[in-house]
């Protein structure tokens, strides 16, 4: 009897990730985490007294306007441009304001709120810090509760653009408390690389190396939070990888299938390992802004690369019918054996 | 009356599609199986069909995430059905959907679903082989018994 040899190919699993949500979701979580971590990372600065100096004051159409403040708060505006993309992705964009009609179950329609307020929140401190310190009757316990408000919806739209992935529950890689963890962590990490970046151009532009004591804290602050952040990237991958059968599918896909240059070349290389590299040399020659700049754009890229890579390896929980498929593959195809006359 | 749903009989489908091109008539008025609601899932070097089609839950998770309700149920008729006027296209339901059921309609951009034809699946009438049938939720296996029972019939009769 001659056996049946099933082809490799047809054997393997029929692996494919979703392709409902691509680029625009991808850019739309990275520059709502981005906005939110440099808004958060922004405001705490302030908090804690830093700031960059001389300030500024020039006026503009009549008005005094300081940016010393405002280069730390201008998270909301990338925010509010990353909104744009979300609606870019709709089948039919000019119904986009249905979207928040059932936050009762839907984390889509309390995302549009929870991104609304954040919005509307961030862009009034962010045009407060405009103005002169000392303008619209100074620090009030109204402002500091405003400031207060605004970033915790800033920590709300960081981790919500992890939540929204996890609330689709059937797509394994994405269905765990680590992804919110990983994408708040790489926000603040991207947010703050940001903050530094604002802070060296406002220290370009205006003035001398004033700025460049507040840089350097930064910069201390921003290297624990890359490591964090591989951390929990490496964590998640790890238990992912363990957990059930396509989350394993879906890091396999990350690590050696199609997405392998994405991971190794993008999130990996691009997003840590350069740098990481750069900031140490940095170190060693304080006075080339350029290595910083090399760094910041480096690990901002690195920051969508890794939402792209997120979004690109969700491949769907298998139907128990695909499973029984599998089974009947298996069970038909004969094994290639001795048998006994031969 | 719990409500009427498709049961589909997967050893029975020839993988003829014919399914897919009346319901494709029937909602869009062409022939055009990319846009019919019912799909045939064809693994043939197996000669394995399974026709997927909403299963109509219970508890729909597509109805709980979706952000404008426009996916909801219908208490009335007993199915979930998305209502075109509402739909905004965010394709979240097609994520969410175990099953896969919804998948979204580049002519409408929107989402569609099947919708049970509004009483009288076109799918149902035409399948020759009787692979989809619309019966009563709670008389769902009570076909595949009786045909389970005959086979035992047959076996015992051989003997």
């Amino acid at each position: 009897m001659t056996s049946e040899i099933v082809p490799q190919e047809r054997r393997l699993k029929f692996v494919k990730p979703q392709r409902e949500w691509k680029w625009e979701i991808a850019i739309y979580l990275y520059l709502a985490g981005m906005g939110a971590g440099a808004f958060i990372i922004g405001m705490v600065v302030q908090w804690l007294g830093l700031s960059l100096r001389p300030s500024t004051a020039f006026t503009l159409f009549g008005y005094p306007v300081d940016l010393s403040r405002a280069a730390f708060l201008w998270g909301p505006i990338l925010v509010a441009i990353g909104a744009p993309f979300l609606i870019l992705d709709l089948g039919i964009k000019r119904r986009f304001l249905y979207a928040c009609l059932n936050p009762r179950t839907s984390w889509v329609a309390r995302g549009f709120l929870i991104l609304s307020t954040f919005i509307v929140l961030g862009l009034a401190m962010f045009g407060r810090s405009l103005l002169p310190a000392g303008s619209l009757g100074g620090r009030t316990t109204l402002w500091i509760l405003v400031e207060m408000i605004s970033v915790i919806f800033a920590f709300a739209t960081a981790i919500y653009t992890g939540v929204l992935l996890k609330s689709v529950k059937y797509v394994p890689i994405w269905n765990t408390p680590l992804l919110p963890g990983l994408f708040l962590v790489s926000a603040l990490s991207t947010g703050s690389m940001l903050t530094i970046l604002s802070a060296l151009g406002y220290g370009l532009v205006f003035a001398g190396g004033e700025s460049l004591g507040l840089i350097h804290k930064l910069i201390g602050a921003e290297q624990i939070l890359i490591l964090i952040e591989a951390v929990v990237l490496a964590v998640y991958l790890l238990t992912k990888y363990r957990g059930r059968d396509q989350g394993e599918t879906s890091v396999r896909l990350l690590l050696s299938g199609e997405l392998k240059f994405l991971f190794w070349g993008g999130i990996v290389l691009i997003g840590f390992i350069f740098p990481v590299t750069l900031e140490y040399l940095y170190a060693h020659f304080p006075r080339s802004p350029v290595l910083l700049i090399a760094t910041g754009i480096f690990l901002l890229a690195g920051g969508f690369f890794l939402r792209l890579g997120v979004l690109a390896s969700g491949v769907k929980e298998q139907l128990p019918m695909h499973k029984y498929v599998e089974m009947k593959v298996q069970l038909s195809t004969p094994q290639r054996s001795i048998s006994p006359g031969q | 009356m719990q409500g009427k749903v498709i049961m589909i009989d997967q050893e029975k489908c020839t993988g003829c599609r014919q399914c897919e091109m009346v319901c494709s008539v029937f909602h869009t008025g062409a022939s055009n199986p990319s846009r019919s609601r019912i799909r045939v899932v064809k693994w043939e070097h197996i000669g394995f069909y399974l026709p997927q089609t909403c299963q109509n839950c219970e508890k729909p998770f597509c109805t709980e995430v979706c952000p404008t309700k426009a996916c909801h149920r219908d208490l009335e008729n007993q199915r979930v059905i998305i209502d075109k006027n509402l739909c905004i296209g965010c394709k979240t339901c097609i994520i969410a959907c175990p099953f896969g059921a919804p998948s979204f309609d580049k002519m409408e951009r929107v989402t569609i679903k099947c919708d049970y034809c509004d009483g009288d699946p076109q799918c149902v009438s035409f399948c020759t082989v009787k692979a989809v049938s619309y019966v009563e939720a709670d008389q769902l296996p009570i076909g595949k018994k009786r045909e389970v029972g005959a086979k035992y019939m047959e076996l015992m009769a051989r003997r």
